[in-house]
């Protein structure tokens, strides 16, 4: 009877059901729901074009700036309006440029350190989040979320504030804290979905196998949960390599990171070498998202790697 | 204290104990001891189950079976009471110090490792060596016929394949005890049987104790050697699958245990007046007149044809034929709204099925002992129950 009513109304049935169903019963009202069904389907089928001008126009929008950097970082001229031929001045000039290279020497250990800091208290927190078996664990959740909607600047500044009010010098280290601070959020809320998902009975398995607490964590959850712990590390360090605000904020002196550093040069003109330095970290973050895509092959997973889900 | 260490010392004092013991253990939810009395998983429950048996517990969902077997295994603590292995009070214990081992439901094996991986993760926690480990995990994945799957990922196995493994992953520590958790709830059919059978000679073949949780009364029959039914967190009955099926202590236990054509009725004088039906012939059965029972006939008990003389003899009308390959069953009304269920071999079926049409009047018998007069509880006994 059910299936006869949700054959009545083919628009709220979802299309494979209603031909699965369709092809089950040979009743008359089936067969009268199929021709509908089939309409439906060519509808569906032809190429609606305002589609397809809208995602071209999404990805010209999208991709033309960058295509520009691209462009120009191989410029033989200065000019940055004018394409006059191609050369790797740009690039030459950005290698013999010591301050530059130690920018771009000290943005890598700052993105490696908080990566690796935030990836161990981010796990740290989900796995307690998930499992606290209090209030605390909803609450806690629901705070973690105020680091993602809080406008960068404010956290920006509210860290500058903070340091200089308990009178801590600016340093690589203070921007290494304020990015892991910054970056926990996002690693826990990756993985907290991925731990609530994973059968308890794992864990039970291996401490039924001999396995200590601690060793049922490290032998059997933390692989099973590698997948995303390796997704969110390439997320974070993606992100705190191009943070600009927070590390605008919290730096010491020399070496800046690049960001900033480029932010800075900007300020008294701009130099073609910065295209060089912008189409270098484009290369460095397709690098980054294929080694993303790749990692799960080596888990035996089939597809890609959705970044936000970890699956 | 003395007592104890003594136990565990000597092997000879171990023998004579069960292989496992629960001591009136009860399972609690929540406040501990409520004033209510319900948020009991399992209540006051003690069993003694020897070495090498293959025993089971069976229930309907939520009658505190798993909760039970989570006790033996270490995931779950008692309320109250105690759990002794081998006599020594194991209560408490987190399950890497327990003797036993566990078949979960899902098999929970482990993704990130290979089949032979897999099951060698117990003997390295062991600290076995290098060696006698590829020996042990060879051997076991042979009895399992799993031995020729020893590299693969278990992501790339069937249902069935990694339920052997999780088997060999728990065999292979040569527990004292199995634990298995409805491990054939994810199968079909058909390899549930095999299963069955095959799980049934690795227990002989190995000797260990097997402790099975299931729902499916035909598995617990079939495999053990004796069965505790459970209903409400109690056992209600324990003993051999022929006690529980042909004796069954309860009206719960006669009719979880298949069909029984369980009907209420009033006992008096040697006979049963079934409420709205006919009066049957039970025998002296030592119960007070006007005692309220219900009665149960087993339809494979119910003859259609070919009366013996001594049999209890019922007039009815066949209501419905329901034709199941091997046997057919019929239901048959013996008085305006009372049917019982008839199950008969098709041996002969052309036969059958001329005589006992629909509408057909038949007469139904069965031997008197076939008939199971039991004590109805009180009213609020069972209202306690349902709670």
């Amino acid at each position: 009877m059910s299936r006869r009513s949700e054959l009545a109304s083919p628009a709220s049935a979802n299309q494979k059901q209603a031909e699965m169903s369709a092809v089950v019963t040979s009743s008359p009202a089936a067969a009268a729901a199929a021709a509908p069904t089939k309409q439906r389907r060519r509808r569906v089928e032809r190429k609606p074009r305002v589609a397809i001008a809208i995602t071209a126009i999404f990805f010209v929008l999208l991709y033309l700036p960058i295509a520009v950097v691209v462009l120009f970082s191989f410029n033989s001229q200065k000019s940055l309006t004018v394409f006059k031929g191609f050369s790797f001045r740009w690039y030459d000039e950005f290698f013999h440029d010591h301050d530059m290279i130690a920018s771009l020497g000290m943005s890598l250990k700052v993105s490696a350190v908080a990566m690796v800091g935030a990836i161990v208290i981010g796990v740290a927190l989900a796995l307690g989040m998930v499992r606290a078996r209090s209030w605390l664990g909803s609450y806690a959740g629901f705070i973690m979320l105020i680091p993602l909607i809080t406008p960068e600047i404010v956290t920006g500044v509210a860290s500058q504030l903070l340091f200089k009010g308990f009178y801590i010098h600016l340093s690589t280290t203070t921007v290494i804290v304020a990015e892991i601070t910054f970056s926990i959020s996002y690693v826990t809320v990756i993985l907290r979905s991925r731990v609530a998902a994973l059968n308890p009975e794992l864990e039970e398995a291996a401490m039924d196998l001999g396995a200590t607490r601690w060793q049922a964590l490290r032998l059997v959850t933390l692989p099973a949960l590698m997948p995303a712990i390796l997704a969110s590390a390439v997320l974070i360090f993606a992100l705190v390599f191009d943070d600009f605000v927070l590390a605008y904020f919290t730096t010491g002196v020399t070496p800046e990171p690049l960001s900033v550093r480029i932010y800075s040069q900007i300020r008294n003109g701009v130099r073609p070498s910065i295209n060089a330095v912008g189409t270098l970290m484009l290369v460095g973050s397709i690098g980054l998202i294929a080694l993303a895509l790749v990692i799960p092959r080596f888990f035996g997973r089939k597809g890609g790697l959705d970044i936000l889900s970890g699956e | 204290m003395t007592a104890i260490d003594a136990a565990t010392l000597s092997p000879s004092a171990a023998a004579d104990c069960p292989a496992v013991r629960l001591d009136r253990v009860s399972k609690s939810f929540g406040a501990p001891r409520s004033a209510a009395g319900n948020g009991f998983a399992v209540r006051d429950v003690s069993l003694d189950i020897a070495a090498g048996e293959f025993f089971s517990l069976l229930g309907p969902s939520g009658c505190g079976k798993t909760t039970s077997l989570r006790m033996i295994g270490g995931f779950a603590d008692p309320t109250e009471g105690s759990i002794l292995l081998d006599g020594r009070d194991v209560t408490g214990l987190p399950p890497n110090q327990r003797n036993v081992n566990t078949v979960f439901q899902s098999y929970a094996v482990f993704d990130h490792l290979t089949v032979a991986d897999n099951v060698a993760f117990g003997l390295k926690r062991q600290g076995v060596a290098r060696g006698e480990i590829r020996k042990r995990v060879g051997a076991m994945l042979d009895l399992v016929q799993m031995g020729a799957m020893a590299d693969r990922r278990p992501r790339t196995l069937s249902g069935g394949q990694r339920q052997r493994v999780a088997l060999a992953r728990a065999l292979v520590c040569r527990p004292r005890v199995l634990l298995l958790d409805e491990p054939l709830g994810a199968l079909d059919l058909k390899l549930r049987r095999a299963m069955q059978v095959e799980l049934k000679q690795i227990q002989r073949e190995v000797g260990i104790t097997f402790i099975f949780v299931t729902h499916d009364q035909d598995e617990a029959l079939t495999m053990s050697d004796r069965v505790a039914v459970m209903n409400g967190g109690v056992v209600e009955q324990c003993g051999t699958p022929e006690d529980v099926y042909e004796r069954p202590a309860s009206t719960f236990v006669a009719s979880f245990m298949g069909t029984s054509n369980l009907m209420d009725g009033v006992y008096r004088d040697g006979s049963v007046a079934i409420t709205g039906g006919p009066t049957i012939a039970v025998g002296d059965r030592g119960l007070r007149a006007g005692c309220a029972v219900s009665v149960s006939v087993r339809p494979e008990k119910i003859w259609l044809s070919e009366h013996e003389p001594q049999m209890v003899r019922i007039p009815g009308t066949v209501a419905e034929t329901v034709y199941s390959g091997p046997t057919t069953t019929y239901l048959i009304e013996i008085a305006p709204g009372v049917t019982v269920s008839a199950l008969e071999q098709n041996t002969d079926r052309s036969r059958n099925e001329e005589r006992w049409v629909n509408g057909a009047r038949v007469e139904l018998g069965w031997r008197p002992e076939h008939c199971l007069v039991l004590e109805s509880a009180p009213a609020d006994q069972s209202s306690l129950v349902a709670a």
